[in-house]
């Protein structure tokens, strides 16, 4: 190659990675995975490094006082959106179980709307659709994914991921990296295989699965180690992260001596042939449901002088974890919040649980609840504050588990105690917070989006969309939306404005500022 | 600045009364306690009524649709869900007249969401989550899940007045001739725990101080950042945004919150024991 042409190349490629696209026609492509344009949202993270930051900086903490609704879709119906939509070529596409809307994102008006048969799988929730070229994958409360022609919902064609009747069911939004599709699995009330499987995006067909825990049955060996939740990648590695959910038994450790691997941990894989390449376990014997399926958000950045590739998660058991994502050294292991379950920390980086604390026929206060000190909401990265920000639960409950509540599923109980919300930025280097803002008694369900103009948007327990100043967590914007908000923002631009998209119970909003300005 | 909620959802203040009472009409009591009428008794024979066997069947699939992931697939509790074959609101229902409500309305308070369902849709529901009630309770001890009054059993009394009085500092509120004389007539078991750990229902006192001076004190009934409300001494409820008034929320019930961190497991079962001798 000569020089000239060297240089179209490289200014060819630079308009790529930041000019809006105009070849729409073909939906999602790699380039767009890897690179996605300002006016894009094309996976659950909005990109593949997990840090839900966006370089948008059209909303400024000094005109956001000026935000203003641009348009609600309602879908009249109960359930609650728990996706992250997805903006490509214009078009919105979000969901909740079984179903799936495709919203143009100028109007907000439906362009169309697919519903999954009735059927008996776990309705308790659903993140979202990946895309690849014009294809939805859609995965249904009964453990099937769906293909989807992304023009008019046509569905191409459905496979069975998982068996519904032995107990498995799945939520998640698939990740595409390369020409497969990650699916990832859920079921806690059965001992069951967790496992992620890759699927060819035109067939169907299975390419390769990796099992989290031996089969069922395994002497003294644990099942679950669900994966529950949408993991991230780095192309230039070629890995991907992921987290596993808890061992079943849930709340009973005795038919699972040992630390349950690989339940609770942040594993890496090679996406061409799903081996394991290395796993880091956040919760070595997990006796509370302490899932550690929580973003694996990936940050290059220094680390105490050095430059490092990073991979960072706030977990649900109450620990906040950096980690060298080439290997997966432990870089710092730091409590984000009350926790008395541990009795501290190994040479790994592990914590070791106390056995004084794992669930007992008298029951035991344990910090954080059940549902951890953080769970599904999505954390943010702020590369220009150094700043891990979290929407984080301080908590209290009580644990029980009997010999007579057997050794199957849950085995064993919990309630819950006390419980508030707390948005945190947590310094990356140190695990010191250092600033928080308070969100109200029993916590909030949403997740976090920050920009690079110094905002932080976020939600409160009372149903408040907040805008937060991302150095200082100081609150600029909030509008009352009226029912649980229990999503992760969104951000792009369309015709030249930046949108803010939020949710809250059925309805999703958009939010920009007054097109003359 | 503290945030107390008592009225969650926008919609809870038409709801308030009825979720109140809902709430404790299903503290969970154990099962000699309930009404003859349902007859379901522990060690006796068990008086059941039986439903249709497709009414059952359909109401299993819904509760699995729906309900299985916090209550669990055989309604005995699951991720955060009560063990219904264990609630007293489910013993006292008649074919789904009260837990028709609270599927209808949700338990915002609890995390419970609302669900649309139509009454044949509830009746089966019923009729699934009575048979697991009748099944639970003529099983014996193998295979439940949940809290019995005696499990909690295992402190001893005298340490719990020795930690009432003294480190746990309880006795500085309160008093088992006063305020808690008979609590654990009120609450048994699992609630009495709960409640003593810390109380959700107990209602915080605020005092508005309005620019020109005026002070108005009341229970408070609405919190957030940016509007505080409360009912006054008349019963009338009145707000006012954070930014035009001076407040002060009385935090009493934060010393239950101060000391979960100080707690012993073995602190907790002592005072349980010391609590249960408040009838």
């Amino acid at each position: 190659m000569n020089f000239l042409q060297a240089v179209f190349l490289l200014g060819a490629s630079a308009l790529i990675a930041i000019a809006p696209s105009t070849v729409m026609a073909q939906g999602v492509d790699e380039q767009m995975l890897l690179h996605p344009p300002a006016d894009s949202w094309p996976g659950y993270h909005g990109d593949y490094s997990g840090r839900r930051h966006s370089a948008l900086t059209q909303i400024t903490p000094r005109n956001i006082k000026n935000l203003a609704l641009a348009w609600v879709f309602q879908t009249d119906q109960l359930a609650q959106i728990k996706s992250s939509p997805l903006l490509v070529a214009g078009i919105l596409y979000f969901t909740v179980p079984d179903n799936i809307w495709a919203v143009d994102a100028r109007s907000g008006h439906q362009i169309w709307h697919y519903i999954y048969p009735p059927n008996n799988g776990e309705h308790i929730g659903h993140r979202g659709v990946a895309m690849y070229k014009g294809y939805l994958f859609f995965v249904t409360p009964d453990a099937h994914l769906v293909s989807l022609n992304s023009k008019d919902g046509t569905v191409r064609w459905t496979v069975v991921v998982a068996d519904a009747a032995k107990g498995y069911w799945t939520t998640m939004a698939p990740l595409v990296v390369g020409n497969r599709v990650l699916v990832g699995v859920s079921g806690d009330f059965d001992n069951l295989t967790g496992y992620i499987r890759a699927i060819d995006p035109e067939t169907g067909a299975t390419q390769w699965q990796w099992n989290s825990t031996p089969p069922a049955g395994t002497p003294d060996q644990t099942t679950g180690g669900m994966t529950w939740m949408t993991g991230t990648y780095d192309p230039d590695l070629n890995l991907v992260y992921w987290g596993t959910g808890n061992p079943t038994p849930v709340l009973k450790g005795t038919t699972r001596p040992g630390d349950d691997l690989y339940t609770c941990s942040i594993v890496a894989l090679n996406p061409d042939t799903g081996k394991l390449v290395w796993a880091f376990q956040v919760s070595p014997h997990d006796t509370h449901d302490w899932d550690a399926v929580e973003t694996p958000v990936l940050v290059d950045g220094d680390f105490h002088g050095e430059p490092k590739k990073m991979l960072m998660q706030t977990s649900r058991n109450g620990y906040f974890f950096v980690l060298d994502r080439t290997n997966g050294k432990n870089l710092l292991t730091s409590p984000f919040g009350p926790l008395n379950w541990s009795l501290g920390i190994d040479k790994q980086g592990r914590p070791i649980p106390n056995p004084a604390k794992e669930p007992a026929p008298d029951g035991r206060l344990i910090a954080p609840d059940e549902g951890g000190l953080t769970n599904f909401r999505s954390p943010s990265f702020d590369p220009r504050n150094g700043l891990f920000i979290v929407d984080a639960h301080p908590s209290y409950s009580l644990y029980f588990a009997k010999p007579a509540d057997g050794v199957y599923g849950w085995a064993g109980a919990d309630y819950d105690v006390w419980g508030k919300g707390v948005i945190e930025a947590i310094d990356y280097q140190t695990g010191k917070i250092r600033w928080s803002h308070e969100l109200g008694p029993e916590g909030s369900g949403a997740g976090v989006l920050t920009t690079d103009s110094g905002l932080t948007f976020t939600g409160d327990a009372m149903g408040n969309f907040l805008a937060l100043d991302s150095s200082d967590g100081k609150t600029l914007w909030h509008a009352g939306s009226g029912s649980h908000i229990q999503s992760s923002p969104i951000t792009y631009e369309l015709d030249g404005r930046q949108y803010l998209l939020t949710s809250s119970g059925g309805v999703l909003f958009a939010w920009a500022l007054p097109p003359e300005q | 600045m503290n945030f107390l909620r008592l009225a969650l959802h926008w919609n809870l203040w038409l709801a308030a009364p009825l979720i109140m009472s809902l709430a404790h009409a299903a503290a969970q009591t154990p099962p000699d306690s309930a009404p003859a009428g349902t007859a379901v008794k522990q060690g006796g024979p068990v008086v059941r009524k039986s439903y249709p066997p497709a009414l059952v069947r359909s109401g299993r699939d819904l509760f699995r649709q729906d309900c299985s992931f916090c209550h669990g697939r055989d309604a005995g509790g699951g991720e955060s869900g009560p063990d219904l074959t264990r609630s007293k609101l489910v013993t006292e229902d008649v074919d789904g007249d009260k837990i028709g409500v609270v599927v209808r309305h949700g338990r915002p308070d609890k995390g419970m969401p609302p669900f649309d369902r139509s009454d044949q849709q509830i009746a089966s529901l019923a009729a699934f989550i009575h048979t697991q009630q009748s099944r639970a309770l003529s099983r014996g001890s193998g295979g439940r899940k949940g809290v019995d009054a005696v499990d909690l059993q295992t402190g001893n009394a005298e340490a719990g007045k020795q930690y009432f009085e003294g480190m746990g500092g309880c006795s500085g509120c309160h008093s088992p001739t006063g305020d808690l004389a008979g609590i654990a007539s009120r609450y048994r078991g699992l609630e009495l725990e709960e409640q003593m750990l810390y109380p959700r229902h107990a209602k915080s006192r605020v005092t508005v101080k309005l620019s020109l001076g005026q002070t108005i004190t009341g229970n408070l009934a609405y919190l957030d950042e940016f509007t505080v409300g409360l009912i006054d001494s008349t019963g009338v409820y009145r707000s006012w945004r954070t930014s035009d008034v001076q407040y002060k929320v009385d935090t009493a019930v934060d010393a239950h919150v101060e000391l979960f961190r100080k707690y012993t497991d073995a602190d907790i079962h002592n005072l349980m024991a010391y609590l249960e001798t408040f009838r």
